[in-house]
């Protein structure tokens, strides 16, 4: 008989190797990195713009500029677009963040070489017809009118605006009456001067052949591509702030709960996203063992560190429901304060990193996730040996440093909070 | 191509493994053969707060998260209405803590009452949380019984009612345990750097002395034939109205699912489909529109769901998309079947980039009938004939087949 009240031994990997990326330069200095793994024959190609929220001087331009690239180019409307795409089997993903504008090509790798000119087409000559963004404005005034019922949608874009403020790209809102504002002129020469004149990057990920590595290094210096960079606003910051905002019908109240940090350049990175992991990063989080599974106030809690180029911030995220909001808040700030006055076991500490551990291996398993790391290192501006110290970083992160970082980051007076419900 | 191994313990535990050494991972995933279907209709959501009290420790095991956190493993679980899956992913070397994990919640809970109430309360503020608190978060509570009079798809996994899972007892909970959760109602799969050897050794080690179970699957009620439209309107504090109409089709076994499910993306997957094309942006009726089947065990259902311009009547909104329906009985091109034979190439493709949808693949194909299915599912698509497609459309899209339910935006 086996005895099933001992657990088997574990063994935690101080190093796991990494595959680097093939990086070709091209003739116009804007790499090319191809990341070839898996086990599938299908290949991701990604083109990455200096074109995002930070690099666009009103709301949703950047947004509507990489949503309507695949509506109409010189040479194809949106529907003939659509469907030589689509015939092939095809996915287009476009992707807008705070920092970054992102174009994906999904493609079976028998069909890249004729799915290939569409995404060159549409990244250098989109027209941005009238039409279509007449369509596109009835979709995006509808999808936002649904998220404005939303408690957690309004509390996230409260939380922004509240560390950013109102005129900072990150903060800013957008509303309804900005999609009447867009148009066709306008998108068209934010293609050009954020598009064509601001390539930062391109990933080739899957199974790519050489035709298809040769084909797109012609695409990046054959399309009259500039470097791009991004802009850096200085800003004067709003201070911490309260907001409450009330949905009477609510069920549920969001709460949002952090404040504006660093990015991973920062020498307190590693211990406070350890922190981070600590107070509700993963599924045995402080905030999830009270509040989830012990109080039973919420069906999640979560804490996160999110990195700008040139910022960060940190937040804590939850829907309670509405009659125990007050009571949920109390014990967030509770946690806080644990993490400020005692220090963290040695156990819950190697718990932990042996969790964040695990998440770096699975976070690096497989073509695209491999990419995506690589992607992270290169548009943060890392050094080239990130991923391959990042173990090191981890261990190296001790009980006083947690508690120090909470102490330095995390007083209540720092914090915005945000809630929103009842 | 996912290329495996499958053997049975005595206890009949089917085991499924796909090695692959090329990552340092192994996606553990067992799937156990009840959901939603399966509960008495007094008390339903019980499948899924189930699933929740699975993590709230084992009779050998206070604790599930922490030792599997603590050996870089993550795990999560979901229920359906078919079937409840629970799957984790761990380095290697480590991977004897899942099953150690595994097989003691197999073997049997630890039941408290601190758990249950616990995550009833969880249970409760999901609910919330996805069907209560979010604009047409209710819609399924509603579509599934205007859909089915008989059969137990009249409810969603999270249950009919809040009361249902407040009313939830310890001895439900005990008998429910009892009646499904045995290694004979349940596949277990491997996908990773594992070898079929160390499979059969840490199977017979921790699972093969697991008891089975008198396991009985009953005949559940079968949906008769629907005979004549229905129709249901809600009013709701929405900021546009929706359209959803539901026809009865086939199961995800039939032999038709596969024309039936190109049906569907002839009808609305990607910008070139027949209703984005003419009904989003030739006629500006809609802002969005989709097409697809709930693919379950059972007789199925395939939905069309529609997001109206406030400029759009629900009467033009029904009439327009039945005309683009009836023009897919009267005609359909090669090149517009080969576009969707390609697109579901792609996307069986694109699914097989995980270990961990590999494992869950190869588990549930299994439940369907054989994992061996898994890898002819491209063949069974690029079989499929203009033809078949036509006939499937013609029977599935007929009046009395139909229940519309339609979600009309209050003030609008």
């Amino acid at each position: 008989m086996i005895n099933r009240t001992i657990a088997p031994e574990i063994r935690i990997p101080k190093e796991v190797p990494i595959q680097s990326a093939e990086t070709i330069t091209t003739s116009c200095g804007i790499p090319l990195h191809v990341i070839a793994a898996g086990t599938q024959d299908v290949v991701k190609i990604e083109f990455i713009f200096a074109a995002g929220n930070i690099a666009a001087s009103q709301p949703l331009l950047a947004l509507a500029t990489n949503d309507l690239l695949d509506e109409g180019t010189q040479k194809h409307d949106s529907a003939s677009l659509a469907e030589a795409l689509d015939f092939y089997g095809a996915y287009l993903q476009s992707e807008n963040g705070p920092d970054w504008s992102g174009v994906s090509l999904y493609s079976l790798n028998k069909f890249t070489q004729k799915t290939l000119p569409y995404l060159t087409e549409l990244i250098t000559t989109p027209l941005f017809p009238e039409k279509e963004i007449e369509t596109y404005r009835n979709q995006g005034k509808q999808h936002l009118a649904v998220n404005l019922n939303k408690v957690d949608f309004l509390a996230r874009r409260n939380f922004f605006n509240c560390l950013y403020g109102d005129e900072h790209p990150y903060g800013r809102m957008t509303e309804l009456h900005h999609y009447n504002a867009i148009n066709s002129r306008e998108l068209s020469q934010y293609h050009k001067d954020k598009y064509l004149n601001g390539l930062k990057a391109v990933f080739i990920s899957g199974k790519p052949d050489q035709e298809t590595i040769q084909s797109i290094q012609n695409t990046i210096e054959g399309s009259g591509f500039q470097k791009g960079t991004l802009p850096e606003i200085n800003s004067i910051f709003p201070d911490p702030g309260k907001r409450f905002i009330k949905k009477a019908d609510a069920l549920q109240s969001a709460i949002r709960i952090g404040r504006r940090l660093f990015n991973r350049k920062h020498p307190d990175y590693p211990a406070f996203s350890v922190l981070s992991t600590v107070l509700g990063g993963y599924f045995g989080s402080r905030l999830m063992a009270n509040i989830r599974e012990d109080k039973g106030y919420t069906y999640g809690i979560g804490s996160g560190i999110i990195s700008h180029l040139h910022d960060g911030y940190f937040y804590i995220s939850t829907e309670v429901g509405a009659a125990v909001r007050e009571d949920a808040i109390r014990e967030i700030y509770k946690e806080i304060g644990r993490l400020r006055e005692e220090e963290i076991s040695t156990e819950e500490l190697n718990l932990v990193k042996n969790y964040l551990t695990g998440s770096f291996q699975r976070n690096i398993d497989g073509a695209f996730n491999l990419a995506d790391r690589h992607k992270m290192v290169l548009l943060n501006e890392l050094n080239n040996n990130y991923l391959n110290t990042y173990l090191d970083r981890l261990n190296a992160v001790m009980a006083p440093d947690i508690k120090n970082c909470a102490s330095r980051y995390l007083q209540e007076s720092d914090l915005s909070e945000i809630v929103v419900g009842q | 191509m996912i290329p495996f191994e499958k053997f049975k313990l005595s206890n009949g535990l089917t085991v499924i493994v796909h090695e692959d050494h090329s990552t340092p991972l192994v996606a553990m995933n067992i799937l156990y053969k009840v959901g939603a279907r399966n509960e008495d209709p007094d008390k339903t959501g019980f499948a899924h707060l189930f699933e929740h009290l699975m993590f709230g420790g084992s009779v050998n095991i206070e604790d599930f998260d922490e030792p599997l956190q603590n050996a870089a493993g993550e795990n999560n679980a979901f229920t359906n209405n078919d079937i409840t899956n629970y799957y984790l992913t761990i380095p290697s070397q480590n991977l004897e803590t899942g099953f150690w994990l595994e097989s003691d919640r197999m073997l049997s809970l630890a039941f408290t009452e601190k758990s249950l109430e616990v995550q009833r309360s969880v249970v409760i503020e999901e609910f919330k949380q996805r069907y209560l608190n979010q604009p047409y978060g209710d819609v399924w509570l509603h579509l599934r019984p205007l859909a089915y009079k008989v059969h137990p798809y009249q409810w969603a996994t999270i249950g009919k009612e809040i009361s249902h899972i407040e009313n939830a007892q310890l001895t439900d909970v005990k008998s429910f345990f009892k009646k499904w959760y045995a290694p004979n109602n349940a596949i277990l799969s491997l996908a990773g750097d594992c070898t079929v050897q160390r499979a059969k050794d840490l199977c017979e080690k921790w699972f093969s002395s697991i008891p089975p179970a008198e396991i009985q699957h009953p005949q559940l009620p079968q949906e008769p034939e629907q005979q004549q439209k229905r129709v249901l309107d809600l009013e709701r504090d929405v900021p546009n109205s929706r359209i959803y109409i539901a026809w009865h089709c086939c199961a995800r076994k039939d032999p038709d699912f596969y024309a039936t499910d190109l049906l569907t993306d002839i009808l609305a997957r990607g910008k070139s489909s027949r209703l984005y094309l003419q009904l989003v942006k030739q006629h500006s009726y809609f802002t969005d529109i989709n097409a697809y089947t709930t693919g379950e065990l059972d007789k199925s259902l395939l939905i069309i769901e529609g997001r109206l311009l406030n400029s759009t009547s629900m009467e033009t909104a029904e009439k327009a998309i039945l005309e683009v329906i009836e023009s897919v009985k009267e005609n359909l091109d090669e090149r517009e079947l080969q576009k969707v034979q390609h697109k579901a190439e792609a996307t069986l493709e694109f699914n097989e980039m995980g270990i961990d949808s590999k494992a869950l693949n190869l588990a549930y194909y299994e439940l369907i009938g054989d994992a061996a299915e898994c890898n002819r599912q491209a063949d069974y698509y690029n079989r499929v004939t203009r033809a078949e497609i036509i006939a499937t459309a013609k029977k599935i899209f007929t009046e009395k087949n139909c229940s519309v339910l339609r979600y009309h935006a209050k003030n609008n």
